[in-house]
């Protein structure tokens, strides 16, 4: 799917705005004993973690009573996450899962909010381009897995094997469509963060390619306001979906 | 668009890691000072609530203390207003009555030395009309 770059082709605009170059599915191929890796990812992932991991540092290096700076800003995402999981989960047990739900939300965030800020494409690589690592399938179709595990996890937990008694209780007839919900959650969380954060960056590429000034603008806000929606709906489904397999059947967490 | 790869398994993996890390050296420190400041706030108010509750008591008190006092203050003053006015009345009939006494005897002594004075003048009108009865008459005359 070279879809950027067939788009370029027919626009014929390479060689007048490089830096408005668009690819997709052109990945930095990485060999780790046979097996294929998008370089891309990780170097921009690590980033992300390292951003994460400073400010963690920072805010927790020399903690005061009234916090401020640093410690202020990660407090406030402290409590903004715990309470995502609390309203979700339910104040009995919402603490064990404060610290996978908010790496989430944090990681996903942080990770949306780099692609749409950091100019990357000043940093050339040998082939593909560096962009936030949610728009590589690869990376939220492994959140999503994490968060089926998570909430699997959850289940057997509280329920050993009574976990499995959801899928026939209202009625054994639900069962097909019991099972399938196991399919087309970690699907629409993984599709729904891939779809929305790829098309936010190539919307923008296109628009950056016919008019490279100004007229972006509005779409890059409306782009950083959708990666951080899609953090959030990301992080709270996930939350919704543990507090679900906690609960039993009942509520659906659905959200767009 | 589609590749799935070794990528996906690592980025778990990595993501899985993170969570381990950020729980370590953000998500278990943060919390711990979000939970001590709760406490902290929480047993100063508690602290501080039991002051007022003290310091109302003890202003309670001791307006209670203030307004009895006020109260026997009252009473004492009363009562040394109403001996003092026994006393001053008490004296003022006492004065009255030696007055009385006094003005009575003033009066006893004065009839007296009137009587006394108007016999006297008595007497001296006798010898006078006697001397004057003689003069007029001759003394031969008037015995």
């Amino acid at each position: 799917m070279h879809f950027g770059s067939l788009l370029l082709n027919s626009f014929e605009l390479q060689h007048l705005l490089p830096s408005a170059k668009l690819e997709v599915g052109h990945h930095l191929y990485w060999q780790l004993g046979g097996l294929h890796l998008h370089g891309q990812v990780f170097i921009t992932s690590w980033i992300v973690i390292g951003l994460l991991l400073i400010a963690s540092f920072a805010a927790t290096r020399n903690v005061q009573r009234i916090p401020s700076g640093i410690q202020n800003l990660m407090e406030y995402a402290l409590e903004f996450v715990r309470d995502l999981t609390k309203n979700q989960i339910g104040e009995k047990e919402y603490r064990p899962w404060v610290p996978f739900v908010g790496t989430l939300f944090l990681f996903i965030f942080v990770a949306n909010w780099s692609g749409a800020l950091v100019p990357w494409k000043l940093l050339r690589l040998p082939e593909g381009e560096l962009a936030a690592p949610t728009n590589d399938i690869n990376t939220t179709v492994a959140l999503a897995l994490l968060v089926s595990l998570a909430y699997f996890y959850a289940g057997f937990k509280k329920k050993g094997l009574g976990y499995f008694a959801k899928y026939v209780q209202p009625t054994p007839v639900l069962l097909p469509i019991a099972i399938l919900e196991d399919f087309t959650k970690p699907l629409s969380l993984s599709f729904r963060l891939f779809g929305n954060i790829l098309a936010d960056e190539l919307v923008v590429g296109v628009l950056v390619l016919l008019v490279p000034l100004f007229v972006p603008l509005p779409v890059m806000l409306l782009g950083l306001f959708t990666s951080a929606i899609q953090a959030l709906v990301f992080a709270t489904l996930a939350a919704a979906y543990i507090h679900e397999a906690l609960e039993g059947h009942g509520e659906e967490g659905e959200a767009h | 668009m589609f590749d799935f790869d070794a990528t996906l398994p690592l980025v778990a993996i990595q993501f899985l890691l993170l969570v381990v890390v950020l729980n370590a050296v953000f998500f278990k420190p943060l919390s711990k000072v979000l939970s001590d400041r709760q406490d902290y706030v929480s047993s100063n108010n508690t602290e501080a609530r039991e002051r007022q509750d003290k310091a109302k008591r003890l202003a309670q008190d001791y307006s209670e203390k203030l307004s009895s006092s006020r109260r026997q203050s009252q009473t004492i003053i009363t009562d040394a207003q109403t001996a003092a006015q026994k006393q001053s009345s008490a004296q003022v009939a006492e004065a009255q009555r030696k007055l009385q006494e006094q003005a009575t005897s003033i009066q006893l002594e004065l009839e007296q030395q009137k009587q006394a004075a108007f016999s006297a003048l008595e007497k001296e009108v006798d010898t006078l009309s006697q001397q004057l009865l003689k003069k007029l008459l001759g003394p031969e005359l008037a015995r």
